[in-house]
């Protein structure tokens, strides 16, 4: 076999993984006057790390002020600025933090992921971490916690496992330690070493990740046992070898950021080792159509699922759907074909490669079609036969919590790992090789600003504080598992509807 | 028959009104008031069908002759895997009077009221409410059924009693209501307005007891003439088996796997056929505007009552054909409008038509995938009808076939092998059935060839310019009883109506048919008639001339049978397939059917032992190739070919004994003892009967194994439908070589990398999806998606594919189909280019009429979106009268073929030649009589930017 330059080995420990550039983006700056004597007062005060002399110099250097939690901490006796003798230090709003993102991805949202990614620790709570400003979804749902945890409970007994296999057949049951797992990126649209990270982080979790429609790169191997193959409308890169190879095969039917529409990867983006792997040619644009062309119907679609039992019969069987009208009626089919995972994709997902047309306008949202999913698979008696996942627009541990407690089992994170790599939202994925950091790339230089050591250690600690999270909430709600979560709709309330609970 | 060829002009507007005004009481708004205490339908229930539902399994045939429930129970049984037993349905039509205890004039005459009580207590409500005062009732009561439910295999649910009346309206009934509203008036006959009472009286009826109630007691499964439904919760064939219907007879059936979506069903109200007014419908895929369709229903006070798109359907067409009369032409465009290149071919004068027909019910026009077959019954002119249609894109399966001889039947389904599986049902009872139809064809949706639609119709033979021979009155006006074993010698009569009396026992008459000198049977005038036409009316028929054999007669060694002797001991020695083939081609003229049996025969029992492997190849390569069959049917011929090799398979060891030999057996009953190759040993034979068609257990998983243990040639046979050959055996499979008889299922060679698979005879849907590399070689026609997103590998398919072969195929993938293909052919295409080591196609536009004789195709290729949306590959097509135009394309462009192009394509139309027999020089580059270069016959159509470089590179070598 061959070996690989990272090792097949990954820990699940947090360790420092610093943003990739000097001076990365945070929501204040910091600036320091020529007034300053390098006195040193301002490093002994922050504990934040804004202020740095590196043992043995005399100058204290440039502020890291994306460290930096602004005014909260006034009157603390710890803030740099009323601190310092000279007055040499003032803060201000960062105006660039404000020229990120948008109302679903906020600003602050990206800082905090980029924080959790850091140091594998909740977010300060300068930054508002658990929702966005869309003014919907799931950021107008909140938790009602009770007033206190109940005796007894202790966060070391939480459980946040969860099973995949509920059908009871002859095929494994996988069970993965947290409620979450990693989205499809297909090898073409995002950085070998990013979806590396991303298999990493897998294994580290017991987890999985997924090939996404672009083939099953060979450097993928050593984690098999955390990885999903993908079957797409294109059938790109599918072989009966990565089908064999996998112990969950997803069906990517649709996608909720872009329903009815299929992927396109641009002919630049098609790059010799990319067509390679797609076994196509380099430079043609490649598309996938909507849908599957040998399956337009249920029964269709049980042949689809048969074809790929037959070529493993060990994996588990995963569809991935959006969430259209009928999307209840899609979900018992998924079942009543033979698929162990239901996977809802909502319309609030998507990277900057779905067009913005379709991401806002096609597919029911997320939390609309958790809830009917749930409801009609339990009305027809078979909701514990089947595992309900629910992705697009899961940003936080919140809103996987939220998304739970609305009947979905787990779900499936995407853009919140890209975000963690430092992405920063530009939306401008589908241009491939311009990705200014190096992520939804396959652009031979820009692959080179980031590596794989340090994406792993990023996601590791994003999962360390997602799973952090979710226990501290699932302790305040006094649940001793997340599978107790599920469907617990009374636990949440709407802010739109708050009187009426 | 006037109204066939009526203009639209014609229509009666009159008419139209009366009878949509006498339903305005049906809306379920009008019906509160009717109904105290009954809230009307939510209007939201006309947004989506809440019994929701995909595809299905969908099957049936019409013959001359009525035959029984139990051979619509095979194709069923093969068809389980598009249902999941929660729905199936069957319906017949042109019954037999005895069998229901009828004479003959209640079953012409009466309407056969069926109604399914789900709740047994509400038989008297209804009698009561519906059925006693308006209708004098001939005959009536419950059907039987058997015992106990349970009894019968998979059914988990007890199916709903059916009370069954043979039932005239009341003389007064009838004036009352043609009075009052004003039908009579409106020019409607009698029967016409009888049919709308009850038509009416059903919607009522059911929604009293179905549609308006929490709970639901009971509903009108059909009230037709001549023709009956019955449906269950389970497998369709359930049905025949629960209502105690093996043996009850009919000209057409049809049955319906249902696979609702939705879990839980008690009733099977939900389930197909639909009844219209005498025709019921099955439906297999789902539209994607049921609410639009809804809305123009509702328009004109028709409100779907059982809130499928299946139910829709039916009353689009009764609304069609009852209330505007439109000829079946019509109706059929209604349903599946015609569109784009297809629109354009058509004549002037039914472009008008059509695009008024479009612009009035373009909203109607069911959008999505469908299917439909129709039973109908023709209750005026005693015939009987069963009706194909596809929608325009042709999105769900389809195959249609056709059986002419002694008697005819013609048949519509699903899959092949559901076809197959009615034949060799039928062909078990009856010799004069064959197990292999004489034609297999696929409609192309929407298209001025065939209009996607064929109506297969079933006519008495007197009255309509059959020869009337063997017909005759019986003057008792009475059915003419059937005397046990057959028909009186006059064949049939004619009740005191003048209608027809068709044939009702089980054989035929010992007068009719006989056998001519030579021992062959010879084809008797019967009392119907089985006529095939698309929806244009142009006919489909086989070689009239050209005779079945009966292969229940005893074989008979021919004259100079020394001779045949002497030729099959010397093949068989010298292991010369090929001098076996050239032998038969001699000796097939002057041989007859009994002869050749006897001819097959011998040479099975001579290779059976010592040469098994040339007595297979030698008698697949005579299945496999297309020649003259002079008065014989090919149809029979195969049958003969196939029974020898059965003959030679049948006595090669099984794998789980002491014997030995090249070839090894495999069976359900020995799969658990499959072991590797012992030395010596080649070939692995998997009979695949008895194996279900997917799944662990299936031969396809049987044969992974087998691969694993060693064996690396395999041969499927007695295949129907098994999904997957050539599946799951992994990279890396070059040394492997599957052989696939009878009807190898969806899917074959899905993913093969490397392997050889031969089918021989026509494959079914989704081959060699994401194939990489290996050859498939297939001796008859291809399915649908054949090749999707495959990276490479080489195909050469002697007959058509059907929809969207190559599509999303990228890299390498090379092909030569003699025939054509249906539609949107290497649409979105991303191979290379094909001098570059990229994919291709070669389409030969070429088809073997029935005489077995080589001709070009009306058109190379019929369809639209050549190479549409590619972004690489080619395609190489023979088209020497310049037939393709740019209409055709979208993205594309033609090019002449250059010097380079043939050297490339070369090599895979010899292979083609060596595989199939189509010789380059006579029958490729031969037009019209002579001989031409190969770029005055073929041309090229790559995508728009490889052509636009193509001539700039010419430009600079100028």
């Amino acid at each position: 076999m061959r070996t690989f330059p990272e090792p097949a080995e990954v820990s699940r420990e947090v360790r420092p993984a610093p943003p990739r550039y000097r001076n990365e983006i945070g929501k204040y700056g910091i600036h320091r006057s020529s007034r300053c004597v390098d006195c040193g007062r301002c490093v002994e005060t922050c504990r934040y790390g804004v202020h740095v002399r590196p043992e043995g110099y005399l100058h204290v250097m440039r502020p890291y002020d994306y460290r930096c939690i602004g005014p909260d901490c006034k009157d603390t006796g710890i803030c740099c600025i009323e601190a310092c003798p000279r007055g040499a230090l003032k803060l201000s709003a960062n105006p660039v933090s404000e020229t990120m993102g948008d109302h679903r991805w906020t600003p602050d949202l990206l800082l905090s992921t980029w924080a959790m990614a850091e140091t594998g620790r909740p977010p300060g709570t300068h930054l508002e971490s658990e929702v966005g400003a869309s003014g919907g979804g799931f950021d107008r749902l909140r938790f009602r916690f009770p007033d206190s945890p109940p005796a007894g409970l202790r966060r070391e007994d939480i459980s946040t496992r969860l099973p995949l296999n509920r059908r009871g057949d002859s095929r494994p049951r996988i069970t993965i330690d947290v409620p979450w797992y990693g989205g499809g990126m297909s090898f073409g649209s995002t950085n070998i070493r990013a979806l590396l990270g991303k298999a990493r982080v897998a294994k580290a979790f017991n987890g999985f990740t997924c090939t996404g429609e672009g083939g099953y790169p060979e450097r993928f191997i050593p984690y098999r046992d955390h990885v999903i193959t993908q079957v797409a409308t294109g059938l790109f890169g599918v072989r009966e070898e990565t089908i064999q190879r996998a112990p969950i095969v997803e069906f990517k039917y649709a996608q909720g950021a872009k329903p009815g529409l299929g992927g396109h990867l641009l002919g630049d983006k098609n790059t010799p080792s990319v067509a390679a792997m797609r076994e196509t040619v380099a430079g043609v644009s490649l598309f996938s159509p909507f849908p599957f062309h040998s399956v337009y119907s249920v029964e269709d679609h049980k042949k689809h699922l048969d074809w790929i039992a037959h070529v493993n019969p060990r994996a588990l069987l995963s569809a991935k759907v959006s969430t259209p009208g009928d999307v209840d009626m899609v979900a018992v089919g998924v079942y009543y074909a033979g698929g162990h995972i239901l996977h809802l994709d909502g319309s609030y997902g998507g990277t900057g490669a779905a067009p913005n047309v379709a991401k806002k306008n096609i597919a029911m949202p997320i939390e609309y079609a958790i809830g009917r999913v749930h409801r009609f698979l339990e009305a027809e008696g078979i909701r514990d036969r089947i595992t309900v996942i629910a992705s697009g627009g899961i940003r936080t541990p919140a809103d996987a919590a939220k998304a739970i407690a609305l009947g979905a089992d787990g779900c499936v994170i995407g853009t919140a790992e890209l975000v963690a790599l430092g992405c920063i939202r530009c939306t401008a994925c589908e241009s491939g090789r311009g990705c200014a950091r190096g992520i939804a790339t396959t652009d031979d230089a820009l692959l080179e600003l980031i590596d794989v050591e340090w994406c792993t250690q990023r996601l590791v600690n994003l999962y360390a504080a997602w799973r952090h999270a979710l226990v501290e909430l699932l302790y305040r709600l006094g649940l001793d598992s997340v599978s107790a979560l599920r469907g617990r709709t009374d636990l949440l309330t709407h802010l739109d509807y708050d009187d009426e609970a | 028959m006037k109204r066939e060829g009526a203009g639209i002009r014609e229509i009666d507007a009159g008419r139209v009104r009366a009878l949509l005004r006498s339903r305005a009481h049906l809306a379920p708004t009008a019906m509160d008031g009717l109904v105290p205490g009954r809230a009307g339908m939510p209007t939201g229930l006309l947004s989506r069908p809440p019994e929701a539902e995909g595809g299905c399994g969908v099957t049936g045939f019409a013959c001359t002759i009525p035959v029984g429930g139990k051979h619509i129970y095979e194709p069923s049984i093969q068809m389980r895997n598009r249902g999941n037993g929660k729905g199936g349905g069957i319906a017949a039509c042109g019954l037999v009077p005895e069998d229901l205890g009828v004479s003959r004039r209640v079953l012409e005459e009466d309407y056969i009221l069926q109604v399914a009580l789900l709740d047994p207590g509400a038989r008297g409500e209804v009698e009561a409410a519906f059925i006693e005062p308006y209708f004098d009732i001939d005959h009536g009561g419950l059907i039987p059924t058997v015992d106990d439910f349970r009894d019968v295999p998979l059914l988990d649910v007890r199916p709903p009693d059916v009370a069954r009346y043979f039932v005239r309206l009341k003389p007064s009934v009838l004036s009352r209501f043609a009075e009052e509203k004003k039908l009579g008036a409106a020019g409607l006959s009698e029967r016409e307005v009888e049919d709308e009472f009850v038509f009416q009286n059903s919607i009522a009826l059911n929604n009293r007891y179905y549609a308006s109630l929490g709970d639901k007691r009971a509903f009108v499964l059909s009230h037709a003439r001549n023709l009956i439904i019955l449906k269950i919760v389970g497998f369709a064939e359930a049905a025949v088996q629960y209502y105690r219907m093996p043996d009850t007879r009919a000209h057409v059936w049809i049955a319906h796997q249902r696979f609702p979506t939705k879990g839980r069903v008690w009733h099977p109200g939900g389930a197909h056929p639909f009844i219209g007014m005498n025709e019921a419908l099955v439906h297999n895929g789902d539209f994607a505007n049921y609410h639009s369709v809804s809305e123009y229903l509702a328009a004109r006070d028709i409100y779907p009552q059982f809130l499928t798109d299946t139910e829709v359907s039916v009353l689009l067409f009764d609304l069609w054909n009852r209330v505007y009369r439109y000829p079946m032409e019509y109706i059929i465009e209604a349903l599946a409008p015609t569109t784009e290149l297809d629109f354009d071919r058509l004549p002037a004068e039914k472009q008008r038509i059509y695009r008024q027909i479009q612009a009035a019910h373009i909203h109607a026009s069911p959008d999505g995938p469908w299917f439909f077959i129709i039973a109908r019954s023709l209750a005026e002119t005693g015939e009987f009808q069963l009706m194909g249609i596809t929608d325009t894109a042709m999105l769900r399966p389809q195959v249609f076939a056709l059986q002419e001889g002694e008697v005819s039947i013609g048949l519509i389904c699903s899959e092949k092998q559901a076809i197959d599986a009615t034949l060799a049902s039928l062909s078990g009872e009856d010799p004069r059935f064959t197990p292999v139809a004489d034609l297999y064809w696929n409609a192309r949706g929407g298209s001025h060839a065939d209009g996607g639609a064929f109506l297969l119709t079933v006519s008495p033979a007197d009255g309509h310019g059959w020869p009337s021979a063997g017909t005759g009155r019986d003057a008792h006006g009475n059915t003419v009883p059937a005397d046990g074993h057959g028909w009186p010698s006059a064949g049939t009569g004619r009740d005191a109506h003048g209608n027809t009396v068709p044939a009702g026992g089980h054989g035929w008459p010992s007068a009719g048919t006989g056998r001519d000198a030579h021992g062959n049977t010879v084809p008797a005038e019967g009392p119907y008639r089985l006529r095939v036409a698309n929806k244009f009316g142009k006919a489909v028929s086989t070689v009239p001339d050209q005779r079945h054999c009966d292969l229940s007669a005893p074989p008979v060694a021919p004259p100079r049978a020394d001779e045949d002797t002497a030729a099959i001991e010397r093949c068989a020695r010298e292991g010369d397939s090929n001098g076996f083939f050239a032998h038969l081609m001699t000796r097939l003229p002057v041989m007859d059917f009994d002869a050749l049996r006897w001819f097959v025969d011998r040479w099975a029992d001579r290779t059976a032992a010592e040469a098994p492997a040339v007595g297979v190849e030698a008698l697949t390569l005579c299945m496999d190739r297309r020649y003259p069959t002079g008065d014989k049917k090919r149809s029979s011929l195969l049958a003969i070919l196939r029974g020898g090799l059965e003959r030679i398979f049948e006595r090669q060891p099984l794998c789980d004994g002491e014997r030995t030999g090249t070839h090894v057996r495999v069976t359900w009953e020995t799969r658990d003892r499959l072991r590797g190759p012992r030395p010596g040993e080649t070939t692995l034979l998997i009979d695949a009967r008895g194996f279900p068609p997917e799944g662990g257990e299936c031969d396809a998983e049987l044969a992974v194994k087998a691969y694993r243990a060693g064996w690396r040639r395999l041969v499927h046979y007695n295949t129907r439908g098994t999904r997957f050959h050539g599946v799951g055996l992994g990279p890396g499979t070059a040394a492997l070589r599957i052989d696939c008889y009878d009807n190898p299922g969806d899917y074959l060679g899905s993913g093969m990398d490397g392997l050889e698979i031969r089918v021989h005879g026509n494959a079914q849907d989704q081959l060699c999806q994401i194939s990489k590399r290996g050859k498939l070689v297939v001796y008859g026609d291809v399915g649908q998606t054949f090749l999707y997103g495959a990276k490479g590998g080489e195909a050469y398919v002697l007959g058509n594919a059907a929809g969207r072969p190559m599509i999303n195929a990228v890299g390498s993938p090379r092909v030569v189909i003699n025939g054509t293909a249906l539609d949107f052919l290497a649409e979105s295409f991303m191979a290379g280019s094909p001098h570059d080591g990229g994919g291709f196609a070669v389409v030969n536009g070429l088809q073997y009429d029935l005489h077995g004789r080589l001709l070009p195709l009306e058109l190379p290729y019929p369809g639209g979106n050549l190479l549409s949306l590619a972004s690489g590959g080619a395609i190489y097509i023979r088209d020497p009268h310049r037939t393709l135009v740019d209409e055709q394309l979208n993205g594309g462009a033609y090019r002449p073929l250059s010097a380079a192009d043939w050297r490339l394509i070369l090599p895979y139309l010899e292979e083609n030649e060596r595989l199939f027999g189509i010789r380059i020089d006579r029958d490729l580059l031969t037009v019209d009589g002579s001989l031409r270069p190969p770029q005055a016959v073929y041309r090229k159509v790559v995508p728009r930017k490889d052509a636009e470089a193509e001539s700039e590179m010419e430009g600079q070598g100028e």
